[in-house]
């Protein structure tokens, strides 16, 4: 066999495992698409679960799964991003020489690894159990904050990490303090990629199950008045509908309406995050 | 006679990085409104020389500087020193050019634009627009870059060529009024014409500024200081006129570098 012929067999090798992979996508996006949109409408946005005669939770819409969803990702960008961002500059841009540090960088690394179960464990004992905040939104959102923590971390630092060192060493030598290279240089020059960390841990936050299943979420909870009520959301109700038993057919439909939401509101943060990033790298090149 | 006091007078210095003694009992004075250039093989602390200078190596994390440095007769380790107040009076020129990602003015606003400026009776004031433009003209004037680019401020420093924004560089840190100018191995990253025009400028610059120059390039020592500085493995073997320094060399270690045979 010669070479060209290896080379054939190869490509071909290669190539049917891309058709796979972007057969797989196109069917999970073919299919949410398909069997979502027949669903959408006014009603079905703005009008909260209701059961039906048979006690299935199938009609009406998803408005109470997808507020609480919103008051969610709310909370994990008020609580945990902001001092996830800020620590994590602190610890890079102050104590990033120090040899501790990357051992601290290995655990974090493997904390975004955690199986998010295991959040919510922590979540249970910490939240509701000894801080005392009840089966609750703000004990819900704490743990989801507490899961994407590692993740804001390991983006933040990747994008400071990328402002090359001879930009500070300019700022410096021209007698600006640390915390001014930090605020007129390092920091704005490291946006786009903060930014998208946010994103991508708030979209984390929107889909994650096992964390708010054990902390708080209620199938059939009113839209919560305070940080201490129960919520519902969107990736619990379609797991709802999924294992629901009376009224299949109609509890498919739902969850793939709901889904095809879900999933078009990560997108949508998706594009948000790569928009800003754009605007951001045209604005400091380098 | 007067006897004219040095611009900077160094005592003693000795810098550690953790365990590894990078620079030995340095002592050395440069003159006023001189180039001095500071020659040797790589890692014999020319860079670690020159940052302690303006006091670049504190940032180092197991960096210890011991021993004086003395510019305009205060000691700038000395108790109560502010390392950020002793770089806003000497400027600092890198070996890779590095502009902000910033257009062409506000590369050279920043420094003014931060620092303020004082006037005659002392007062702290801050630039107005007009008078931050008028740094940014100077400085590049200076610089020897506002010809090219005078029509084009506000773009970015990024579109310029290496040589150019070497030059920017120097005319942001010219910007912040310093009398003493550091130059890292600043052409080692250009071509030949555009070392030359940085060269021209030193030269130039010698007039009203203190320059102390590190450079990989012994003919570039050759042709543009007053005095050089041979440095081998943290220590200063010898100083004196550029002149001597390759012509008549003192010491074996400095004639073996010189000539080429070693480093």
């Amino acid at each position: 066999m010669n070479r060209n012929d290896k080379q054939t067999i190869i490509f071909g090798l290669l190539g049917a495992c891309m058709v796979i992979v972007v057969l797989t996508l196109i069917i999970i996006l073919g299919s949410i698409i398909v069997n979502g949109i027949p669903m959408l409408s006014w009603d079905f946005l703005t009008r909260s679960p209701e059961i039906d005669d048979t006690g299935a939770q199938t009609e009406g819409g998803i408005w109470g799964p997808l507020v609480g969803t919103f008051y969610l990702m709310m909370l994990v960008l008020g609580f945990a991003i902001p001092v996830g961002v800020l620590g994590t500059i602190f610890l890079v841009e102050y104590l990033g020489k120090y040899s501790w540090n990357r051992i601290l960088w290995i655990v974090i690394n493997n904390l975004a690894g955690v199986p998010s179960i295991v959040y919510g464990l922590l979540g249970v004992a910490l939240f509701v159990g000894y801080l005392e905040f009840g089966l609750s939104l703000i004990a819900a959102g704490l743990t989801l904050g507490l899961m994407v923590l590692p993740v804001t971390m390991v983006a933040t630092r990747e994008a400071l990490e990328a402002v090359p060192q001879s930009l500070r060493d300019a700022s410096i030598a021209l007698g600006a303090t640390r915390w001014q290279t930090m605020r007129h240089h390092t920091i704005p020059y490291s946006m786009s990629g903060v930014l998208t960390g946010i994103i991508l841990s708030m979209s984390r936050a929107a889909g994650e199950t096992a964390p708010i299943l054990v902390t708080g979420v209620v199938a059939s909870a009113a839209i919560p008045n305070s940080l201490t009520d129960s919520f519902q959301a969107m990736p619990y109700y379609i797991y709802i509908l999924v294992t629901q038993t009376a009224n299949v057919d109609r509890a498919y439909a739902v969850a793939w309406g709901a889904a095809l939401v879900l999933v078009g509101l990560v997108v949508g943060m998706n594009l948000v995050a790569i928009v800003i990033r754009k605007r951001y790298r045209k604005k400091y090149k380098w | 006679m007067v006897i004219p006091i040095p611009k900077i007078e160094v005592q003693d210095l000795n810098v550690y990085f953790e365990k590894n003694h990078a620079l030995k009992n340095v002592d050395i004075n440069i003159e006023e409104k001189e180039i001095t250039a500071i020659i040797g093989p790589s890692g014999c602390g020319k860079s670690t020389f020159i940052r302690c200078v303006n006091r670049m190596n504190d940032l180092v994390l197991g960096c210890t500087v011991k021993g004086s440095v003395t510019v305009d007769g205060k000691d700038i380790y000395g108790k109560g020193v502010d390392a950020v107040e002793v770089r806003k009076r000497i400027g600092m020129v890198f070996q890779r050019p590095n502009p902000f990602p910033k257009s062409i003015f506000e590369n050279i606003a920043y420094a003014p634009r931060l620092h303020g400026f004082v006037d005659e009776e002392g007062k702290h004031h801050s630039y107005n627009k007009q008078q931050l433009k008028e740094v940014v003209e100077w400085s590049l004037k200076r610089a020897a870059l506002w010809e090219e680019v005078s029509d084009r401020l506000d773009k970015s420093a990024y579109n310029l060529s290496g040589g150019q924004q070497q030059r920017l560089c120097i005319a942001r840190a010219l910007a912040i009024k310093p009398e003493i100018i550091l130059f890292d191995e600043p052409c080692s990253a250009l071509d030949p014409i555009a070392t030359a025009k940085i060269e021209d400028l030193l030269i130039d610059l010698k007039k009203d500024y203190t320059v102390l120059i590190v450079t990989h390039n012994m003919q570039q020592a050759a042709r543009v200081a007053d005095r050089t500085a041979y440095f081998y493995l943290g220590e200063l073997i010898e100083f004196g006129e550029t002149k001597q320094i390759f012509e008549r060399p003192e010491k074996d270690l400095t004639e073996q570098y010189i000539t080429g045979r070693m480093g």
